[in-house]
């Protein structure tokens, strides 16, 4: 039983926002352990409203979230790690001490986070810059330290809410590119939303295309990309046709 | 470097100026004594008991009332920035009233606490509270929502968010809310003591100007323009170590 089990399991999620405006409507879906899965959709469909309810940091109108078996109605840091949109490092702290922060809320010896961070710090090809502080890092490495405060705690779940949307364009593809050579090294499931059509084929397993407000998810396309993943790919046939296919969902339900 | 000499060139100027245009009777030094008459009356005052005693019920006054109007007005100014009901109720209002110069209260407390020391006190910490209060419920709205919504998604609890959030993020602007206090709270007491009062350094310095004593007028001047800098000073150096994340 616990094999087949959904790392994250979605059921006839609603969402009415001051008892008036329909956010969310009747949303359902699994994501199985250890699969990148994309979500995309117009402006204001509700997604980082969806991702915030996965991480237990907004209440639902309606519906049952299931993560790991067990429902979210709180932050449970253990289960879901999330990595925010913009670097949203805390400024007085060094990027190393942005990462032992989640550690540092639960106490515990001082040595073994220090230990922890800095092999996140590594992992995330930051060796070297812990004691900058993120005014002096550049967007990208903001965005690096921010990936390791997320992880650093393990969780097998990660949501990630469009966090590069404030990089440009070819730091972006870098970072993608970064995330998926880190998230390899990991088997965490992810969750990630995102704007970007080509990033979102880039990077997914599985793209959720959700429909202008109320958000419903409209198109699941499964990716069959090799991976690992590379750059050459977004130049064939296969990655343009399914970039137009969830180009077309999302224009189709915009209209 | 050439703009650290420059401003000390100019510091050097107004000082040189200070000593010699009264010197050679350009300035009347009936109004304007030299620079050092008024430092050697500055040393001669500092040795009179009456003198000090003065100055120490004027610092007993500023620390008491720093002491009550820094905690209220800070612990006033979290309340309506946190609860956006009594923020709505109270802030049209309180604004309004921060704009009315205080110093027109003062025969109000003359009248309720008398001349002595109790009304230097209360109007000094009237005064101060308000510019605490204001500042204190900008310093909690400066918080980013951001930094909260990440502490709370890694768990922390309601002191958590405070103690590794809330004041981390407000600190240099506290500091600099303490250092604004201070001048308030400085310039409260000796207003009262200046209006109407028998103590006090204020007090000292009102009737030396009224019986046209300058020297001394100057030297109490140059001693509550000192200890004035120093505290600024101070609390700048502290802003800058503690805010240096700020850029």
């Amino acid at each position: 039983m616990a094999d087949v089990m959904p790392a994250i399991h979605i059921e006839g999620l609603s969402h009415v926002y001051g008892g008036t405006v329909p956010a969310l409507e009747d949303i359902s879906f699994d994501v199985p352990a250890g699969r990148f899965t994309v979500i995309v959709g117009p402006s204001g469909c509700g997604k980082t409203s969806l991702l915030m309810m996965l991480a237990g940091l907004r209440a639902q109108s309606q519906g049952t979230i299931h993560c790991l078996g067990r429902p979210i109605a709180e932050p449970d840091p253990l289960r879901v790690g999330v990595i925010f949109q913009e670097a949203s490092l805390y400024p007085w702290l060094t990027a190393l001490a942005n990462i032992e922060f989640p550690l540092s809320l639960r106490g515990g010896a001082m040595q073994e986070h220090r230990k922890r961070a800095e092999a996140m710090l590594e992992l995330v090809g930051l060796t070297g810059f812990g004691a900058r502080y993120p005014h002096e890092l550049s967007g990208g490495m903001k965005q690096r330290v921010s990936i390791a405060r997320g992880l650093v705690q393990d969780p097998p779940v990660l949501l990630m809410d469009e966090p590069f949307a404030a990089l440009d364009e070819q730091t972006r593809m870098t970072m993608g590119h970064e995330l998926l050579r880190i998230w390899s090294t990991t088997s965490k499931t992810v969750v990630f939303v995102t704007h970007s059509l080509t990033e979102a084929v880039y990077l997914a397993d599985e793209v959720l295309v959700m429909s202008a407000r109320p958000g419903r998810i409209i198109d699941r396309i499964h990716v069959d990309l090799p991976r690992p993943r590379n750059y050459e790919m977004m130049a064939t046939d296969v990655f343009g046709r399914l970039r137009d296919r969830i180009w077309q969902q999302i224009r189709k339900s915009d209209a | 470097m050439k703009l650290l000499f420059a401003r000390f060139a100019l510091l050097a100027l107004v000082l040189a100026a200070w000593e010699l245009l009264p010197r050679h009777g350009i300035v009347n030094p009936l109004l304007l004594p030299p620079l050092s008459d008024v430092l050697a009356m500055l040393g001669e005052l500092l040795q009179r008991a009456q003198v000090r005693e003065a100055l120490a019920v004027s610092a007993a006054e500023v620390l008491i009332a720093f002491v009550i109007a820094v905690p209220l007005g800070a612990a006033l100014g979290v309340l309506i920035a946190e609860n956006d009901y009594l923020g709505e109720v109270f802030k049209p209002m309180l604004f309004i009233v921060f704009a009315i110069p205080k110093s027109i209260f003062l025969p109000m407390f003359i009248l309720v606490f008398g001349t002595g020391f109790q009304q230097k006190v209360a109007y000094a910490a009237f005064t101060t509270t308000f510019v605490v209060l204001m500042s204190a419920a900008a310093a909690v709205e400066s918080v980013k929502q951001d930094y909260l919504l990440v502490a709370r998604s890694y768990g922390a609890t309601r002191l958590q968010l405070i103690s590794r959030v809330y004041v981390p993020s407000m600190l240099p602007i506290l500091l600099e809310t303490l250092r604004i206090s201070m001048i308030f709270n400085f310039t409260g007491v000796l207003i009262a003591e200046m209006y109407a009062s028998r103590t006090g350094i204020g007090h000292m310095i009102a009737s030396w100007g009224e019986n046209f004593q300058m020297k001394q007028l100057f030297a109490g001047v140059v001693l509550l323009a000192a200890a004035a800098i120093v505290f600024n000073e101070a609390v700048r150096w502290l802003e800058a170590r503690v805010g240096a994340w700020r850029t």
